[in-house]
């Protein structure tokens, strides 16, 4: 019966041939599914499992002065990192490590046994501990170089320049408000690793380069920063001052040539100091600024045309305001004298009155003018607005200390850029920190111009302005500050330091704000010594200050 | 009953050496990273998969022209001769454990699996069975009863090893031989429903089993456990898309699946040559068991006919349960792919298979 069976067989193969051809269809849709429809998602997920991102650090852009003297440089620095998953022998190494990089072994255990492709060990370490781990060689460890920032002038232009953290990223100063500039583009290398944790060796997938920081040209100029710098470290010296500020400036371009505080720290250990050494007082600190002020009634009463310069005033010693006696810091008073000599003489009660007549819109439409009440603006940061009473608020007590300097709160910043507009023909512009920005090939990325604010006083103002304050170095209280062939122009300021419960006895702020030359300004000075021992007479202890900045200055900007 | 020797079928033969051409390309892909990493030597298996190629052409070539109706006589020894090996696989000392099995025979470089000896032999045994006792198939006490007691001993002795896949394929292989050679389809319904409650009693036995099942349905839920292998797989597969990441260029073979060369070598063709390569292997597969039942269908005697497509099936319900598992159709059982997975007895053995295929199809009606 061979042949029945053999029609048997054949049926039933015919049925076992249809049923593996189904199952061959059902998993070629199995297969169509998998590689057409969930391709991307699985291959997503298979290239996340191997993928890992080290990130390489871009060199941040270098901090130059106006000439092109390095003020803050970026220089290699290895630090230690770690694979774990290429780690053999965990204990081990972190026994090793500890040993070297002087760390705890447990906790480092901790770390090494985590499940994550790549951990920071020690940052920026010294060259034995890199060279003492480069030798142990020890698998999943590596060594890569960042960027440590270097301030070859220490302390110099410390509140201008700041200070970045162990990330490289700005903190303070310009390194702070130029940080999209300076910290340049992370790049990373992108690796493919094995299950086991090794780089799978012709599959490093993308080498994204790291782009170089841009370099930032600051309108400082070294040589009068250093100048700067030193006069301060003598005065401190001298007066045994909490602090004292120095801010130099182009009056014509607001370009900032010197800026220093003191107390100060050095930028490369800046950890080592006190917060309150990182304070850049001359942008942040708001002072009643006393006498300087009067340069800007001055202005005001001259610009309004309600006092001529030869108008005579009668200085009694005191003056009445509101049931208030306003005395002159001169004893018995000036007597009879010219609005030219009340400047000369600083007189208080000449003001008082010039303040009273000019009226509190008038005075403010100046005070708006020449920016107070506002920052300035300079790009660096914890900028003050100062302290201004309300105009609707405003008495005439108010307007009357206010025209010699005090119910008024203004930072050196505010007072120097108002200031910079009286002398340099009317224009009140912004200050400048930075001049241009440059790429690594040096090509220009970005350049600040003269910012422009608006024309405070007309320039026949400002060319008198000029005259009586060269007239108050050379006859008035500004006599100290006078060097010998230079035509100098400024004004002393004294002033009680306000505090919780109004003037502080014995505290005093003595400034001093000059320029040279006097009929065309080519570079303006602001001194402030904060709370100095003994004489604190702005005259006195300011206008040497600056009278030993310009000197030395002046023979150098003329060249 | 006249048969004259004629021609092998050539669809058949080309087929495998295209299979068996790829395998070799795909197990030196597959292996080099592991190879270099276990054995310092990337070529390690391309080497032995090569040896054991040209052994398996020879052994082909060998059975090809041998007359097939010999097997028929030597059936009944060389299934106790397998027997006697699944047992001493067993004995501890004599058999090699690997992986937590004990499956492998031999010392030195030389080892083989009995396992891959019983898939041959067991198909050996069942067409000289039913062949002899075809006129008893309907009759379950007399005809089938006596095949499934042999099937439970070797099954029995497989499963001890423990090698789940090898042992399903062979009862399943056996099913269906039990279905072509005319046995009562109630009779292979009750069968399977036993199958059926047996196999859920099997996984509840043991853990692992139900988590792999579990594992199976949702792989996601345990990714670096038991999910692992699934989850690889399919990465590989599916990062393949429609052409592949490019020969060579498989990333999952870096040792996130575990065993690139072996099991799942599949999912490193599907990532290296996409769908299309794994396309390629399935109509690789569609003319193998088309043939395969076609020589069955012309075999010139009912011995000839089931000793066909007992071969043919073999290799099949490999290939479509290596495949199923490593797309995540089926739960995971371990199994190679026919032709394809390095492995060296089960290559030599198939290839054997093959050429008593080859041989059966010269010796067709005309």
């Amino acid at each position: 019966m061979a042949s029945t069976s053999h029609v048997t067989i054949r049926k039933r193969l015919a049925v076992v041939l249809i049923i593996v051809i189904l199952i061959m269809g059902a998993l070629s849709c199995r297969l169509g599914y998998l590689q057409l429809y969930q391709s991307h998602w699985l291959s997503e997920n298979a290239i996340d499992q191997r993928i890992r991102n080290i990130p390489v650090e871009a060199r941040r852009g270098n901090i130059y002065d106006r000439k092109g003297q390095k003020l803050a440089v970026s220089i290699s620095i290895e630090s230690v990192y770690a694979i774990p998953a290429e780690i053999r022998d965990v204990e081990t190494t972190a026994a090793n490590l500890a040993a070297i990089l002087d760390l705890d072994k447990n906790k480092l255990l901790d770390k090494l046994k985590k499940r994550q492709a790549f951990t920071w060990i020690a940052r920026k370490v010294t060259t034995e501990q890199a060279e003492g781990v480069r030798k142990v060689d020890l698998a999943g460890i590596g060594l890569t170089e960042e960027g440590e920032r270097y301030y070859p002038q220490d302390n110099v232009a410390a509140h201008v320049l700041g200070f970045t953290g162990l990330d490289s990223q700005g903190l303070d100063g310009v390194e702070l408000t130029f940080d999209q500039y300076l910290r340049g583009n992370k790049g990373s290398i992108v690796i493919e690793y094995d299950a086991k944790g090794r780089e799978i060796p012709y599959a490093v997938h993308r080498y994204l380069a790291p782009e170089v920081g841009n370099d930032v040209y600051l309108t400082l100029d070294i040589v009068i920063q250093q100048i700067v710098e030193r006069e301060l470290d003598k005065v401190m010296q001298e007066t045994k001052a909490k602090g004292a500020s120095i801010i130099a400036m182009d009056p014509y371009t607001g370009e900032i040539l010197a800026l220093a505080n003191r107390p100060d720290y050095n930028p490369n250990h800046f950890a080592e100091y006190e917060p309150k050494n990182w304070r850049n007082a001359a942008i942040s600190n708001a002072f009643e600024p006393g006498s300087t002020f009067k340069i800007l009634t001055t202005t005001a009463a001259l610009g309004e045309k309600i006092v001529s310069l030869n108008e005579r005033f009668f200085d009694s010693g005191a003056i009445e305001v509101q049931g208030r006696t306003i005395h002159c810091w001169k004893h018995g008073g000036h007597g009879s004298e010219t609005f030219k000599e009340v400047v000369e003489n600083s007189c208080n009660t000449g003001f008082v009155t010039v303040g009273l007549r000019l009226g509190a819109e008038n005075f403010y439409k100046y005070l708006h003018a020449f920016g107070l009440g506002e920052t300035t603006g300079i790009d660096l940061p914890g900028e003050a607005k100062g302290i201004m009473i309300k105009e609707s608020k405003v008495t005439p007590i108010n307007l009357a200390t206010m025209a010699m300097g005090q119910s008024i709160a203004v930072t050196p910043i505010q007072l120097i850029d108002a200031v910079c507009a009286v002398i340099n023909g009317g224009e009140h512009i912004k200050p400048q920190i930075v001049r241009e920005i440059k790429n690594k090939d040096g090509a220009m990325v970005k350049s600040f111009a003269k910012e422009g604010l608006g024309q405070v006083i007309s320039n026949e103002v400002s060319v008198e302005v000029k005259e009586v304050l060269e007239s108050v170095v050379a006859n008035g209280t500004g006599k100290n500050a006078a060097i010998e062939g230079y035509r100098i122009g400024g004004k002393t300021g004294t002033a009680q330091k306000v505090g919780a419960g109004g003037y502080m006895p014995g505290k005093y702020i003595a400034s001093f704000i000059g320029f040279a030359p006097a009929d065309k300004p080519q570079i303006v000075f602001l001194v402030a010594i904060d709370e100095p021992e003994g004489i604190y007479y702005g005259g006195q202890i300011a206008a040497p200050v600056f009278k030993n900045v310009m000197q030395d200055v002046l023979p150098y900007i003329k060249n | 009953m006249a048969s004259r020797p004629g021609s092998p079928d050539y669809i058949i033969f080309y087929s495998v050496l295209a299979l068996l051409g790829l395998g070799i390309v795909m197990v030196y892909s597959a292996s080099a990273v592991s190879a270099n990493v276990n054995f310092n030597d990337s070529y390690y298996f391309l080497k032995r998969q090569i040896i054991w190629a040209v052994l398996g052409l020879l052994a082909m070539i060998f059975t090809m022209n041998i007359d097939y109706h010999l097997w028929r006589k030597l059936a009944k020894p060389i299934i106790l001769i397998t027997i006697v090996l699944l047992i001493l696989v067993l004995i501890p000392g004599m058999g090699k454990v690997v992986n937590g099995a004990r499956r492998w025979l031999g010392s030195g470089s030389l080892y083989i699996q009995p396992s891959e000896v019983a898939k041959l032999s067991m198909v050996l045994f069942t067409a000289y069975y039913l062949a002899n006792y075809q006129n008893k198939i309907q009759s379950f006490v007399k005809g089938v009863v006596p095949l499934l007691g042999m099937l439970a001993v070797i099954f029995g002795l497989i499963l001890k090893e423990p090698d789940l896949g090898t042992a399903l394929s062979i009862a399943g292989t056996v099913f269906v031989l039990l279905f072509i050679a005319g046995a009562r389809v109630w009779h292979l319904g009750s069968l399977t429903a036993v199958g059926v409650v047996g196999i859920i009693l099997a996984i509840l036995a043991e853990p692992y089993r139900l988590k792999r099942l579990i594992a199976f349905n949702d792989p996601w839920a345990d990714p670096l456990d038991t999910g692992y292998h699934i989850i690889q797989s399919l990465y590989a597969i599916g990062s393949g898309g429609i052409f592949g990441v490019g020969l060579g260029r498989s990333r999952e073979k870096f040792l996130y699946l575990p065993e690139p060369h072996t099991d799942f070598i599949f999912s490193i063709l599907g990532e290296e040559l996409g769908l299309i390569g794994t396309t390629t292997i399935l109509v690789l597969f569609f003319l193998f068991a088309w043939r395969g039942f076609k020589i069955s269908m012309s075999a010139s005697d009912v011995y000839g006919s089931v000793l066909a497509s007992g071969i043919t099936t073999m290799i099949l319900v490999q290939a479509l349960m290596n495949i199923a598992v490593v797309t995540a159709s089926m739960p995971v059982t371990g199994i190679p792919l026919p032709f394809l997975s390095f492995g060296g007895s089960a290559l030599i053995f198939t290839m054997a298979g093959v050429g008593i295929l080859l041989n059966i199809s010269k010796n067709v009606n005309s």
